[in-house]
């Protein structure tokens, strides 16, 4: 994986912050993407859709837009960032699932929602996961939001066969 | 330290006497308590033949059991006796105690402490130990949230936290009576290892080598949960607890090694941690323990030998001092942890008694050292190697395979055998039987791809920066259970199996060797030449360590743990039903795994 070793020359160059922030305004610079807005930070208290709402009403709370979304540029950003920010290290290459889950596929532990993932990467959850909203900002968590979107559910998740058809 | 010695001479001629008493009015569960109280006196000593009081049986790590009533000739009558859920799906690593009439099981995170009562039908329990364990630890541990194991001594079962920390409870009531902070889950550390009390000293360690932890080794105050001293593994002379004069590692000398070695002060970050089993040998006043890998896995990020990562390490039990070290990998770059047990026998080579050392490396040496000096004497592959052609003797180094030698600027490294996983993992201790003067061990036969690239230091994140896919070692089969001679270092025998063998093993002087296998089995096979005498499938894969006892009702018993995980919690991640938002793919490696076996930790006894 050429694409990733170069990457990681350039964090290893730099504090940790730097890498991210660098790619994040190379992509939004080389690829004539949007341009970046300002940090869209998700307050604690944005509903997770997947939590019962007593009397069947949602908590009131602001909607937390991915400002990336579908965007291929900010997508491959986001895979080189999985590497250079070791995500890959517990969740493995292409977020398969090692020590911690597999983000491929298509089912989330705290919610499917892009703000339910941002939320698990910016603030962190209690089994371990760290909190990298600090290191990574607003805008690089919604980059690596914005990679684990595209990637693609496997075909004949429910069932894993073990005899020969 | 002639006062331990001579404690623990007079502990073991009394509970002798107790014993001899038992055999002779008939081992009433009466007299086995009395056995029991003489032995809650000592700090430490050679456990009554029918208690399992340490992780590996006795000091010298052998897991060797003087038992002899289930023999070769009985073992293919043995049945299922007892079994009992942990409610705890995580690996179960380890072994029980026995300690007089109770049997003390640990699970995974979140640490629970069983004690049994073996004396009434159904072993039902006299209590639980619940301890408030951060969650957070399990996304800081590198491979599953395993335990390998609680010890006895002064009345006290002792055991480590996942979330770093060390506690007592006293053994007749469960109640606790200290606990330590050791380390750091901020910092990458947790706990996984099995304590030994030397003395009035709780030796612990924290792994993290996954974590860029800086390495150490620390001695508590048996009484109180004091920390008395901390050494580390690597880094300045100071740190590491050396002393002018009194450091004599065998091959080399001069003063600094731990930072001398390492490039641009990577040491700070390097690993080094201990996360498997301690020994002690009365007789050189010496703890023996291994050390873990190098971090991070890109070695080219910290050119030199890398001292003392993947090394055995020699100290005083009462402050520490480190008195000599050998590295069995120097330069790490391939993840060989040296943190398998470091088992103490005396042997016959070559006509001369030595007072050795054996060790199964995760390299795919076995190695015969003399444990007075560090010496290397006997170093020989147990299972298929490529990364290196031998061990010089002369020197104490690998002759590794320049085209095996990986780093960020060397791609993708193709072949190399064994594999990260170990030709033996360091979590699945060996035997050694001195009646057929043979060591037991599983072992796996696996070999791998490596591409490394340069990481920067995060903290509370991984350091490590490898793809590493694994392919199947020669000959169709993936592990194997092995006698292996150490005094000439070669396969006496070796039984296959269709997966690696991640299992401790047990022998007895009933001549019977005893092991789990990852699809599920628990075997008894004659120690003499591999031959099945028994086995039944316990329902979980099998990845702790048999051990023995005698009951209140004076049979023998084999105890061993059902519950796939460890490594395998990764890399068999669809063996877990757990959790609907997380589903794996099966591992090419053993792609069939989940059909034989899933998730779930049992505590099974067998019995004639």
């Amino acid at each position: 994986m050429p694409a990733q070793r170069t990457q990681s020359r350039r964090s290893s160059a730099a504090r940790w912050a730097a890498p991210a922030l660098l790619l994040v305004l190379a992509v939004a610079g080389s690829q004539g993407a949007t341009p970046l807005r300002a940090p869209v930070i998700a307050a604690p208290g944005v509903a997770n859709p997947a939590h019962i709402a007593a009397g069947g009403r949602p908590p009131p709370g602001p909607v937390v837009r991915n400002p990336y979304r579908g965007e291929p540029a900010v997508a491959r950003a986001g895979a080189t960032l999985f590497v250079s920010m070791h995500c890959s290290d517990c969740h493995a290459d292409a977020g398969a699932g090692a020590v911690g889950p597999n983000l491929g596929d298509g089912r989330w532990r705290y919610g499917a929602t892009d703000a339910a993932v941002f939320r698990s990467i910016y603030f962190g959850r209690p089994r371990g996961m760290p909190a990298f909203g600090g290191v990574l900002g607003a805008q690089g968590v919604w980059v690596l939001v914005t990679y684990l979107r595209t990637l693609p559910p496997p075909p004949d998740r429910p069932t894993e066969r073990f005899t020969r058809h | 330290m002639g006062h331990i010695l001579r404690h623990r001479t007079g502990v073991s001629a009394c509970v002798a006497a107790f014993i001899a008493i038992a055999a002779i009015g008939g081992a009433t569960g009466l007299v086995q308590a009395d056995a029991r109280a003489v032995t809650g006196t000592a700090t430490v000593g050679a456990p009554a033949d029918g208690e399992w009081t340490m992780p590996a049986g006795d000091d010298s790590a052998t897991r060797y059991s003087p038992l002899a009533q289930i023999d070769v000739a009985d073992a293919p009558r043995l049945r299922p006796v007892w079994s009992f859920s942990t409610g705890v799906l995580g690996g179960h690593e380890g072994q029980p105690l026995v300690v007089g009439d109770t049997m003390y099981v640990v699970t995974p995170w979140p640490n629970v402490l069983y004690a049994f009562d073996l004396s009434r039908p159904g072993y039902p329990l006299k209590w639980k130990f619940r301890p408030n364990v951060s969650r957070a630890a399990i996304g800081a541990a590198c491979c599953d949230v395993v335990n390998r194991g609680a010890v006895y001594a002064g009345g006290k079962i002792i055991y480590n936290l996942l979330d770093g920390h060390t506690v007592a409870v006293d053994a007749a009531t469960g109640r606790p009576v200290w606990e330590t902070k050791i380390a750091s889950v901020a910092d990458g550390q947790t706990v996984t290892m099995a304590p030994l009390v030397v003395g009035d000293r709780v030796i612990v360690g924290a792994s993290g080598g996954e974590f860029g932890v800086y390495g150490w080794i620390k001695g508590l105050d048996l009484a109180t949960g004091r920390v008395m001293w901390t050494g580390h593994n690597l880094g300045p002379d100071a740190g590491m607890l050396i002393r002018p004069g009194q450091f004599h590692p065998p091959y080399v000398s001069g003063t600094e090694l731990g930072m001398r070695s390492w490039a641009h002060g990577s040491w700070r970050h390097g690993g080094a941690p201990v996360w498997g089993w301690i020994s002690y040998d009365p007789g050189t006043d010496l703890l023996y323990y291994g050390t873990g890998n190098a971090g991070p896995y890109d070695a080219e990020q910290r050119a030199g030998d890398d001292r003392w990562t993947s090394s055995v390490l020699a100290r005083r039990p009462e402050n520490g001092a480190l008195v000599w070290a050998y590295q069995f990998t120097p330069h790490d770059s391939w993840d060989y942890d040296a943190t398998g047990a470091m088992i103490l026998a005396n042997l016959t080579i070559g006509g001369r008694r030595v007072p050795a050392l054996v060790h199964f490396d995760k390299n795919g040496f076995a190695y015969t050292l003399d444990r007075v000096t560090g010496r290397v004497l006997v170093a020989k592959p147990f299972t298929h190697v490529t990364w290196a052609k031998s061990v010089d003797l002369a020197t104490g180094r690998p002759v590794v395979d320049p085209a095996m030698q990986t780093g960020d600027s060397k791609g993708d490294v193709k072949g190399i055998c064994p594999s990260l996983e170990g030709g033996v993992s360091p979590a699945s201790p060996p035997a050694y039987s001195p009646r057929t003067n043979l060591f037991y061990t599983s072992t796996n036969n696996f070999c791998m791809d490596y591409a490394v690239h340069r990481v920067t230091y995060i903290k509370g994140t991984p350091y490590i920066g490898v793809s590493s896919p694994y392919t199947a070692g020669p000959g169709g089969y993936l592990g194997a259970f092995i006698a292996w001679d150490a005094t000439t270092g070669r396969v006496v025998w070796k039984d296959e199996e269709p997966y690696p063998s991640w299992s401790g093993a047990l022998v007895t002087a009933g001549n019977v060797a005893f092991y789990g296998t990852l699809d599920g089995w628990f075997k008894a096979v004659d120690a003499r030449n591999g031959k099945l005498l028994y086995r039944f499938k316990v329902g979980s894969g099998g990845v702790g360590a048999p051990m023995a006892f005698r009951g209140p009702d004076g049979r023998h018993y084999v105890a061993i743990y059902a519950g796939i995980g460890g490594d395998w919690a990764l890399l068999a991640g669809d063996t877990s039903s757990a959790d609907p938002t997380d589903l794996r793919a099966p591992n090419p490696l053993v792609k069939n795994l989940a059909s034989r076996t899933s998730q779930g930790g049992m505590v099974w006894i067998f019995g004639l």
